[in-house]
């Protein structure tokens, strides 16, 4: 914990280093998407690996950006590494948020600020996150030092097919180093909130489900005749008759061969409901098409928790703070995570938010209280959306040859009152400061 | 929501949340509460409790491990290690779980139907809560089930001023008047800043600057002035004997802004940045009335000990910031750097949701800041009670207090904690082991 005498000395030496840094400025110290050169090993944690159970007074060295040696009190440390005591401290993986808006907002009301929706048509799979993702936006340092490391950044819920995602990680020196994966898959969004039915005068198309499961429906098929064209002017192109060879292209358009890899079920659609009835009809009209599915939100399915287990599909959590419906339970919201889990549904945890993601551990902490087992919630912030988004080779866990993205905190990671005290990504440092942590230390005295 | 502008669709929930306070003609918020719930008197009702066997979290003076509360008529009868009480009281055993006074929530917007902006003038001090407030909001059940057991119900932040809110205990299940806090002292809601900028200032009206903003509360109470110094003539000659003064015309904005002045509200101020605090603190001093609070600031850890001179407490968020520009420097650290600069600090929802887990926000406070058990547990207590002005009545397991107190699973700062009992006036009003809601005086309408 922060004490007055660790606030004074960064008072400090923050302003015994302010005339060196007016005089030269500060290389900014970030991960790297290359190997880190330096060997640091964290000596005497509670190590919670995920994978294979937790290891008291524990080892973990981390070199050239991955982890290179996890295990007990023996394990052996090279001679070159910088150790850091964290006797007493718990470490673990990286958190994992499953959905954010990071990068494509600052603040939220002002307008010139967000680049989160593009709200002029509903069918939109040919937006990519990545070409607005700021970077260098204030919002990510505030998340990353309280222990997420990586996230889904999404386009805002608005169209049913808002665009692409990306998969990021939470430091580099710019966008390039930060995007990890690009169009990882496509939110599809059913829950009533994408009706264009603000009042009878403004209402458009569509305005009601049935306009926009049709709408969906109709996007798919053009997809897939374009597809076809496609294929039939390739095939006709590698023919060996020359009047098919001069045949000329169809024409190109980018929105239908956006929705190609996602009809051909080489990336997952990220399928959005919240009533029953409305996961219902947007499964079915995923099954229609083939879609490769995880399924999001779900807040209000809880009629439909063993049919859910039944598709075997994962789910993202996380808007456990919904309200219920007026006839409901207090908990029936809260509770949801831990009746997926307890079906064995693989499920994981998301902010959707930019401001707050760094709350994310928190909410897996209160669907504890309501029933969730406290390694399943751990899990659904690191190992379970690793395997959901296709890294669990290189994120979720603690273990040898995974990409060294490890926290350490004096608590249990779930819990409000935990302070996180190291942050590493790519097996370097973050630097536990952000725009608030200077303005916490300018007035602090 | 069941309608929302395209706007909407692109804010992030603490946005729309923000905005609900200023958005009561986009209304169709659903808290619609259907049939009335109708009374009954459960058989676990007695004059006499005792809760025993639990960890104590008293918030004045400290913990106290394994300790029992005796309740008598609905107070706080004794409280220790051990406590003397009548044979045939009614034991709740607490052992292994967490006791601590019922949470106050001083800023919320529950059970109003939205109705929370009469924004059709800028200046609305004449506007009464109790006139909107819906008993039977499920809001009401829900946050109770997380532990609170009083709320302010304030007006939301289009009007620079709002009008006068109530004070309800969470006694759901029961009639109207039996939610009212007897007694407590009348608040009345100002705003300034963004809000009333963007509402008026949309519609090309004053206010749609602080310029405007705060002009608009100089020329208010300037004739509320006027007003009180007509009627002081005028009582000044019935006194003095006078037969036929002419009696000046009875104007409820008028009255409720000399009341203001009057001393006979407690002024709850929605304001956000530094400057502000310092404009309202000036004009609070030119026209001689107190400031009870600033909710939301902020950006109080800049003026921090400006605030305190003065007397005043803050109302905040743990954590919230970056939602609108003058939200911009919220830090999560504001409530420990105003509480060591001596202001009173309250953790409020203003919040349908935040309300329910209230315990967790004040949990965050202990790890923002290194916060003690007992500061973080005031944030949500007494010092909420303070700001509401029933800090003589609730927020504290202290004797004489109302029995309003909740019984919690886990320690209740942290973030697995469920409230599973919660007593008001020392009756039970939820038990989370009961079948269907857990509410002990609520039956859904037959």
């Amino acid at each position: 914990m922060l004490n007055k005498f660790v606030y004074g000395l960064i008072l400090v030496a923050g302003a015994l280093a302010l005339p060196a840094l007016a005089q030269k400025p500060q290389k900014p110290k970030t991960a790297a998407a290359e190997p880190a050169s330096g060997t640091i090993a964290l000596r005497g944690g509670k190590l919670l690996t995920i994978s294979h159970g937790v290891i008291e007074n524990g080892v973990l060295v981390m070199q050239n950006g991955k982890i290179t040696a996890i295990g007990g009190a023996s394990t052996a440390i090279p001679h070159d590494a910088k150790v850091i005591d964290v006797t007493g401290m718990t470490v673990y993986p990286g958190l994992i948020d499953s959905e954010t808006h990071l990068g494509l907002t600052e603040i939220s009301a002002e307008q010139s600020t967000n680049d989160m929706l593009e709200a002029s048509d509903e069918i939109m799979p040919h937006m990519h996150v990545y070409d607005a993702f700021h970077a260098e936006t204030a919002l990510i340092p505030v998340a990353r030092i309280n222990g997420i490391t990586n996230a889904i950044v999404a386009p805002a819920i608005g169209d049913t097919l808002p665009g692409q995602d990306s998969f990021i990680q939470l430091a580099g020196r710019s966008s390039e180093e930060m995007l990890l994966v690009r169009d990882i898959a496509m939110p599809l969004n059913f829950t009533g909130r994408q009706r264009r039915n603000e009042t009878f005068q403004t209402s458009k198309y569509p305005s009601t489900r049935m306009g926009m499961a049709t709408q969906l429906r109709q996007a798919f098929l053009d997809a897939q005749d374009y597809d076809q064209k496609m294929a039939a002017y390739e095939k006709k192109k590698a023919s060996g008759d020359e009047k098919d060879k001069a045949a000329p292209p169809p024409k190109r358009d980018l929105k239908l061969e956006a929705l190609l890899p996602y009809l051909h079920g080489q990336k997952p659609v990220i399928l959005a409901a919240e009533e029953a009835n409305d996961l219902l009809t947007a499964l079915s009209l995923a099954n229609e098409f083939h879609l490769k599915v995880v399924l999001n939100h779900l807040a209000h399915s809880g009629s439909l928790l063993d049919k859910i287990a039944a598709t075997g599909l994962p789910v993202i959590v996380g808007p456990i703070y919904e309200q219920p419906k007026e006839s409901e339970r207090y908990d029936a919201v809260f509770k949801l995570p831990a009746e997926l889990a307890r079906r064995g549904v693989k499920i994981a945890f998301a902010s959707y938010d930019a401001h707050q993601v760094r709350n994310l551990p928190y909410a897996a902490g209160y669907a504890t209280a309501f029933g969730l087992p406290h390694d399943e919630a751990l899990k659904a912030l690191t190992l379970n959306p690793a395997e959901i988004w296709g890294v669990s080779d290189k994120l979720g866990s603690l273990d040898t040859g995974k990409q060294a993205n490890v926290v350490v905190a004096n608590g249990d990671p779930l819990d409000v009152r935990t302070d996180v005290k190291h942050v590493f990504i790519g097996g370097e440092e973050i630097p536990l400061v952000n725009k608030q942590t200077q303005l916490r230390d300018q007035y602090w005295q | 929501m069941a309608r929302r502008s395209t706007l909407f669709r692109v804010m992030p929930l603490v946005l729309l949340l923000g905005l609900l306070a200023i958005s009561a003609q986009m209304g169709a918020q659903a808290t619609a509460s259907g049939k009335p719930a109708e009374l009954f008197v459960p058989n676990e009702i007695h004059n006499d409790v005792v809760i025993r066997g639990g960890t104590l979290l008293t918030v004045t003076h400290g913990r106290i491990e394994n300790g029992s509360i005796y309740i008598h008529n609905g107070k706080i009868a004794a409280i220790g290690k051990t406590v003397q009480a009548p044979a045939n009281a009614t034991v709740i055993d607490a052992t292994g779980r967490w006791v601590m006074p019922g949470i106050i929530d001083s800023h919320s917007h529950i059970a109003l139907d939205n109705d929370v902006n009469e924004a059709t003038s800028p200046i609305t001090p004449h506007m009464m809560m109790r006139d909107a407030f819906d008993y039977n909001d499920k809001g009401i059940y829900r946050a109770l089930a997380g532990g609170v057991t009083t709320s302010l119900l304030l007006h939301g932040s289009a009007n620079m001023i709002g009008g006068q809110a109530i004070v309800i205990k969470h006694k759901h299940g029961l009639r109207k008047d039996d939610l009212l806090f007897p007694g407590a002292p009348q608040s009345i809601k100002f705003a300034s800043g963004e809000n009333p900028k963007r509402v008026y200032g949309g519609r090309n009206q004053l206010p749609a600057t602080r310029m405007g903003n705060f002009e608009i509360m100089r020329q208010s109470f300037t004739e509320a002035r006027e007003y009180m110094r007509d009627w002081d003539d005028y009582n000044a000659k019935v006194a003095k004997g006078d037969k036929d003064p002419k009696v000046p015309k009875k104007d409820l904005k008028l009255e409720a802004l000399a009341d203001i002045l009057r001393g006979k509200l407690l002024v709850q101020i929605h304001c956000y940045r530094a400057d502000e605090f310092l404009t309202e603190m000036a004009l609070a001093k030119e026209f001689g009335y107190k400031i009870r609070a600033f909710h939301h600031a902020v950006e109080a850890y800049k003026v921090a000990d400006k605030i305190a001179a003065n007397g005043i407490a803050v109302a905040t968020w743990p954590d919230w910031w970056g939602f609108k520009q003058e939200a911009w420097d919220g830090i999560p650290w504001n409530a420990a750097i105003s509480l060591r600069k001596g202001v009173r600090v309250a953790i409020k929802s203003d919040s349908e949701d935040v309300t329910r887990r209230l315990n967790t926000e004040a949990g965050k406070v202990m790890h923002y800041g290194n916060v003690s058990e007992d500061d973080a547990l005031k944030m949500i207590t007494l010092n909420a009670a303070w700001i509401i002005g029933v800090e003589d009545r609730v927020g504290s397991l202290d004797v004489g207090k109302d029995a309003d107190i909740g019984i919690w699973n886990n320690y209740p700062l942290g973030s697995n904690a469920l409230a599973d009992q919660v007593l008001i006036d020392g009756e039970v009003f939820f038990d989370r082991t009961r079948p269907g809601l857990g509410l002990t005086h609520y039956k859904e309408g037959q």
